[in-house]
């Protein structure tokens, strides 16, 4: 559970959640009117994707953000090319990972290379790039294996939740795809596809709600409880 | 009570229970009613009535009948109205033809998709043939068709007893089939001519018709007499199931199909008046469709068919317009018996359709009394109303054949057709009916059985010491536990009684004879046994601590187990249940892969943060070595296991796509195929000569006899000339010879092992250096202890018994292992050879990842218990994944008949039985294997036989839990249409696995038993000796 010390992170993680909860259930619906949800695995579709890198390096840039003057000189003094370089490299790696995980665990192999190929490009996307954005590569890697702790980090804390959470909801996206009801959203790579997007629409909610509820708990002491609850299931996973 | 619950094998007791109440379940689900093959004759025509003469034969003749039986697939009863059929609509008007509401036998119906390869043809014929199955066999037979008469005769679906055709032809009638081949394959060798279409295409719907139409004109044409050819003439027209299959009930293409049938009709009836015979014709449909196309549901769309009655010549409809009368499909069959002048067959329970019982009363009335008759002799009972009713008809029947009175003509007609009625009523239930007082009771009993394995679970995965401390607060005498025994068994078997009768149930289960009170009794005992046992259980269990010991792995693995069983609940996830297992198993790779990567990255990081921490411990590093090396391991796992997927496509809806094992039979990759082969056996053999270290100290002989075994293998394979080889002879080599040396070195090695273990062979001084080396099997007095036990020498153990009881009972085990991975590799199919040694590898690798020690850098924490019962639901899993990347479903078409014939010259049920079990559950008996085997190289007896009572009782929670949970959902389903295709054949699958099981379980328990029974002898032995 996120923690109530630094008011500005709190403001920050609420409003690029809300942020997201806003720009992907819109790029949704856009593509569902034109009829263009079943092909979201065809090449063509790509611009989803790009819109979405833009989006999440939008609400980078806003998360990372500081008004501390000594952090931004230290940061000046990094190389950033080279971090650039090194994310990129990182990130294609990542997708290679996911084009050759998700191909293990269940995608055809000698066919529809390009629906998983646009499948692992969005994991990547939603799961890794924010991370790497924020944190950086090996920071990253560590979060979200669960080695490092993310403490009282309340901005990673929810980015390492949202990569989880995509994670989930492509692997139980994958439910629906041995149903007998012939419908044309059973199509690989599509209820992946969709169950990836929602999982990370989901977190994001989460968000929202568990902001919510930490703020109302200021007023009403009773709610408390309910955060307990939460927070022992937390620390019991 | 508590040492039934403290006994190890309370647990396998409990499971040979709930076979018996499986076995309860069956009985009372499948239906009661067995087809007993009697076949009829004229001669058993009544030639008198009530002691009054009549001529049989004379009276029933019915005339010279040419008879057509025109089967039109999918036609429901909206279809034949003038609308669609202008010209059977008109007949209908005018009166020449007669319309009857027939309610169909629900079909069940799974259409193939997709142009398969031939390997797989059969396995969709079957499906095709289960589907026609009803339909036709209650209208030839003219009796309702039980699932055993479908379970009994799988891989030869001919129905073997009596029906039409047969009484038919032995009366010398032409019977001519044109249409679907499902009749040919059932009513083999019947027919005078035939031409059968395939209607595997579903896409095609003209082609399928016009082969039927197409002899018509031929067979239709009268004879020089103006006679027909034929008596019997089957006509199946499918084109109209697959309009509805492929459009839906209102498609465009509908209408003219229907006109064309419409017009086929019209050409039979316009050639049946040239004839100077009589001749009627029967339009019929098998079952209807739904508007949007299928079928499989129970709406009246679908179940309700048209059957259109047409004779020629001056024939006019005695019913009333509008929808006719409802009959029932088995009245086809007697009706159309009695025109060819054929006597009724054997076991129908059919009427005859009304509008073809003649004019004349006394023929009518013997018509009428021949059915009441043949209805009566199928056991119906003698004190029932409608019987009684039958006796009075009989004597106004006789009255008047006596006195010719009209007045007891029609009061014996009304006896007749009431006592008809009911009769058929009855005989038609009693056939579909289920028992379901027995059926509750089974349920209630598996369920407590499920209810009482769990406690005894739970109370078995408590640490040892808390469980030692729960014991012994208050003894009871044993009489007194007597008495409170007795007790309860009283309250239960009155609650029994008392139930048997509130409910007034004719089940056989309340009817107190001889045999089934004896049941009654033993399900009094169970219940109250099983109620003291849970009793007890729950007062002892207290300290559940070490589940919290489960971390994220084992809660994937039991909440899986768990919910597997309740997907049953729809039917679809009872056909694909592989995709259940698949993507549970994918799930657990995925959290494995994960936490491997953990520890790689753990270990990383401790090498550059911390590098002097790790050298500090040497031990540490060791281990994060072997941990490393596990990601490479499991990524590899992970392919095979993905190339495994790819082996056999089953289940229902993906059946038809292609394959690798396709691939592998092609003639053109005949070398790959014997590739795999090649490779499964010499893996085998390899993981086969690593277990021999766990035997006992003759390494070479076990090796040589391991080495021969796979060598008779490979004989085998080229023999059956799967393998192609160098040396040629071999081929000429008999195969049945070859699999009894392969037995035979089996039991060698088994009778060689137990006597190197009893020491015969120490004598002989064949292995008195290695005997020094390796003490397994020696009995010896460890040197430390000689000073404890001066006081009580007799009470103490100066001698290493459990030791060596460990060791024979690791040694067996392994033994056992390696057997079944033989014997299945023997059986299996070439392609599917790569499965045994790849269970065995997954098994080593899955049991190593799933450690709870993986992670801890803490040495210490006693994971054992949580180890044991994630260890035994993980080989649970990997045998139920295996069982599928095998090929086998949940259908009786995947069961593989070949492998019942390995190496067996000639039928004998109960091999060709064993040897199909073990090759269907190959891949659960080798995990299973492997997880005892595993056990048994614990550290000591004690803490082995812990482990081993901890598994037996989760295995059979599992077991007797996956059952009792899916006798619920037979229940709920058991009249859902699917029933056949579907519930049934999962259900004695489940019924099979339990007994396999047990099996398995029973073995372990004999090995333990061989151990103390060799312990003791040897410890009389020694005592005897020393006096």
């Amino acid at each position: 559970m996120f923690s109530l010390n630094n008011q500005l992170e709190l403001r920050k993680v609420t409003i690029s959640s809300l942020l997201t909860c806003i720009y992907l259930p819109s790029i949704v619906t856009v593509i569902s009117y034109k009829g263009l949800l079943y092909s979201v695995g065809n090449g063509s579709s790509f611009y989803i994707l790009v819109l979405i890198f833009f989006a999440e390096l939008l609400k980078s840039f806003y998360l990372n953000a500081t008004n501390d003057i000594q952090a931004k000189r230290s940061k000046a003094n990094k190389n950033r090319v080279g971090d650039i370089l090194k994310s990129f490299v990182f990130l294609l790696v990542a997708l290679f990972c996911f084009f050759i995980g998700i191909m293990l665990f269940g995608a055809p192999i000698l066919d529809c290379h390009e629906e998983t190929l646009m499948l692992s490009s969005l994991m990547s996307l939603l799961a890794v790039f924010p991370l790497i954005a924020h944190s950086g590569v090996e920071a990253s890697m560590q979060l979200l294996f669960g080695i490092k702790n993310y403490g009282r980090d309340t901005i990673t804390e929810m980015l390492v939740n949202n990569s989880i959470m995509t994670v989930c909801g492509a692997w139980l996206g994958a439910v629906v795809i041995p149903l007998d009801w012939n419908t044309p959203w059973q199509q690989w790579p599509v209820p992946c596809y969709l169950g990836a997007i929602s999982g990370y629409l989901l977190s994001n909610v989460f968000t929202v709600f568990k902001v919510i509820l930490l703020s109302a708990a200021q007023k009403y002491p009773t709610i408390n409880s309910i955060i307990n609850f939460l927070n022992n299931l937390h620390s019991a996973k | 009570m508590q040492s039934w619950l403290q006994n190890r094998w309370t647990s396998l007791c409990l499971l040979v229970i709930a076979i018996g109440a499986l076995m309860l379940f069956l009985y009372g689900f499948f239906p009661l009613k067995y087809h007993s093959g009697t076949l009829a004759h004229m001669d058993d025509l009544p030639n008198f009535i009530d002691g009054v003469s009549i001529d049989g034969h004379e009276v029933y003749n019915s005339g010279e009948n040419t008879v057509i039986l025109m089967v039109i697939d999918g036609l429901r009863y909206d279809f034949a109205t003038e609308e669609y059929m202008p010209y059977t609509g008109q007949l209908l008007k005018n009166k020449s033809a007669c319309i009857y509401v027939s309610v169909a036998e629900p079909p069940t119906v799974t259409m193939p998709r997709i142009k398969s390869p031939e390997r797989k043809k059969e396995k969709a014929q079957w499906r095709r043939t289960i589907n026609f199955w009803r339909d036709i066999f209650a209208m030839m037979t003219g009796s309702v068709s039980t699932f055993a008469d479908v379970a009994l005769n799988f891989g030869a679906p001919a129905v073997r007893g009596d029906s039409v055709l047969r009484v038919a032809a032995s009366r010398g009638r032409r019977s001519i089939m044109y249409g679907d081949d499902t009749w040919l394959r059932l009513f083999p060798g019947l027919w005078a001519e035939y031409d059968g279409t395939t209607s595997f295409y579903v896409t095609d719907y003209t082609e399928v018709d016009n082969n039927v139409t197409r002899h018509l004109d031929k067979v239709l044409t009268p004879d020089e007499n103006k006679k027909p050819t034929f008596d019997f003439l089957v006509l199946h027209y499918l084109g109209l199931d697959h309009i509805g299959h492929l459009e839906g009930a209102r498609s465009p293409m509908i209408k003219p199909k229907l006109l064309e049938m419409d017009g086929v009709v019209k050409k039979i009836f316009t050639a049946m008046q040239t004839w100077d015979r009589a001749g009627t014709l029967i339009v019929c449909g098998d079952h209807g469709m739904r508007d949007a196309g299928g079928h499989g549901g129970a709406s009246p769309a679908e179940l309700l068919v048209p059957l259109v009655l047409a004779r020629t010549p001056d024939f006019v409809c005695p019913h009333s317009k509008g929808p006719g009368p409802t009959v029932a499909q088995v009245d086809v069959a007697p009706s159309v018996a009695w025109l060819l002048n054929a006597p009724i067959p054997g076991e129908s329970v059919g009427r005859m359709l009304p509008a073809l019982l003649p004019s004349d009363s006394r023929q009518h009335l013997y018509l009428l009394h021949v059915l009441a008759a043949h209805n009566a002799r199928q056991g119906v009972p003698t004190n029932a109303e409608f019987y009684k009713q039958f006796q009075r008809a009989q004597t106004q029947f006789a009255h008047y054949l006596a006195t010719g009175q009209k007045s007891a003509a029609k009061i014996a007609k009304d006896f007749y057709e009431e006592s008809l009625e009911a009769m058929s009523r009855y005989l038609s239930e009693q056939t579909v009916d289920l028992d379901m007082f027995a059926i509750g009771i089974a349920v209630f009993l598996l369920y407590f059985i499920a209810v009482t394995l769990l406690c005894v679970t739970l109370y078995s995965l408590q640490p040892e010491h808390s469980r030692k401390t729960s014991t012994g607060h208050h003894h009871r005498s044993t009489a007194g536990s007597f008495l409170a025994f007795i007790i309860v068994l009283f309250i239960c078997s009155t609650t029994l009684v008392i139930s048997c009768f509130i409910t007034e149930t004719k089940s056989q289960f309340c009817s107190f004879n001889s045999a089934w009170i004896l049941v009654f009794g033993l399900t009094a005992c169970v219940i109250t046994m099983v109620y003291f046992i849970t009793k007890t259980a729950i007062e002892n269990t207290r300290d559940l601590t070490i589940l919290k010991d489960l971390n994220l792995i084992d809660y994937l693995l039991i909440f899986g187990t768990v919910f597997h069983s309740w997907s049953f609940f729809g039917t679809s996830f009872i056909e694909e249940e592989h995709m259940t297992w698949y993507f549970f198993w994918n799930t657990l790779m995925l959290f494995i892969l994960l936490r491997t990567v953990v520890v790689v990255l753990m270990y990383l990081g401790k090498m550059f943060v911390g590098a002097t921490e790790v050298q500090e411990k040497p031990e540490l590093h060791k281990r994060m070595d072997i941990n490393i090396g596990l990601l490479p391991k499991w990524v590899l796992l992970i392919a095979l296991h993905r190339y495994l997927k790819t082996m056999n496509q089953t289940g229902d809806r993906w059946l038809f796509l292609p394959d690798t094992a396709d691939w592998l039979n092609a003639p053109e990759n005949a070398v790959f195929l014997q590739a795999h082969l090649v490779v499964g056996t010499l893996l085998t053999l390899i993981i086969c000569l690593w277990n021999v270290r766990c035997m006992n100290n003759v390494m070479h002989m076990h090796t040589a006899f391991t080495v021969l075994a796979t060598g008779c293998i490979l004989c085998y394979r080229i023999s059956t000339k799967a393998l192609d080889s160098p040396f040629d002879y071999i081929q000429s080599w008999d195969p049945v010879n070859i699999v009894n040396l392969f037995w035979g070195l089996l039991i060698a090695q088994f009778v060689f092992e137990i006597l190197t273990y009893v020491g015969i062979f120490r004598s002989c001084g064949v292995n008195s250096l290695k005997t020094q080396s390796n003490k397994k099997f020696v009995y010896n007095k460890p040197k430390a202890k000689t000073e404890d036990y001066f006081y009580d020498p007799l009470a103490e153990e100066p001698w290493n018994l459990e030791e060596v009881k460990l060791s024979l009972a690791c040694s067996i085990s392994h033994l056992m292992l390696n057997y079944l991975m033989l014997i299945v590799i023997l059986l299996m199919r070439p392609h599917n050879v790569i499965m045994v040694p790849s269970v065995y590898i997954t098994c080593m690798l899955t049991s190593k990842c799933v450690n709870h020690k993986l992670l801890d850098t803490r040495p210490g924490r006693d994971t054992e218990i949580v180890d044991t019962l994630s260890q035994v639901l993980v080989h649970l899993w990997i045998g139920q994944v295996f069982f599928f990347y095998q090929g086998n479903s949940n259908s009786l078409a995947s069961v593989d008949l070949g492998a019942g014939y390995v190496g067996l010259r000639e039928y004998s049920a109960w091999r060709v039985a064993l040897r199909m079990g073990l090759h269907a559950y190959g891949g659960p008996a080798v995990a299973g294997a492997a997880l005892f085997a595993r056990l048994a190289a614990a550290p000591s007896w004690h803490r082995y036989l812990q482990a081993l009572w901890q598994t037996t009782n989760v295995l059979a929670l599992h077991r007797v839990y996956a059952v009792s949970l899916y006798c619920i959902v037979t229940i709920f389903f058991r009249h859902h249409l699917y029933v056949w295709t579907v519930f049934s054949p999962k259900l004695l699958y489940d019924f099979v696995a339990t007994v396999f099981t047990t099996q398995a379980l029973t073995s372990i328990a004999q090995i333990v038993g061989l151990t103390h029974f060799t312990s003791w002898l040897a410890k009389t032995l020694t005592y005897k000796s020393k006096l």
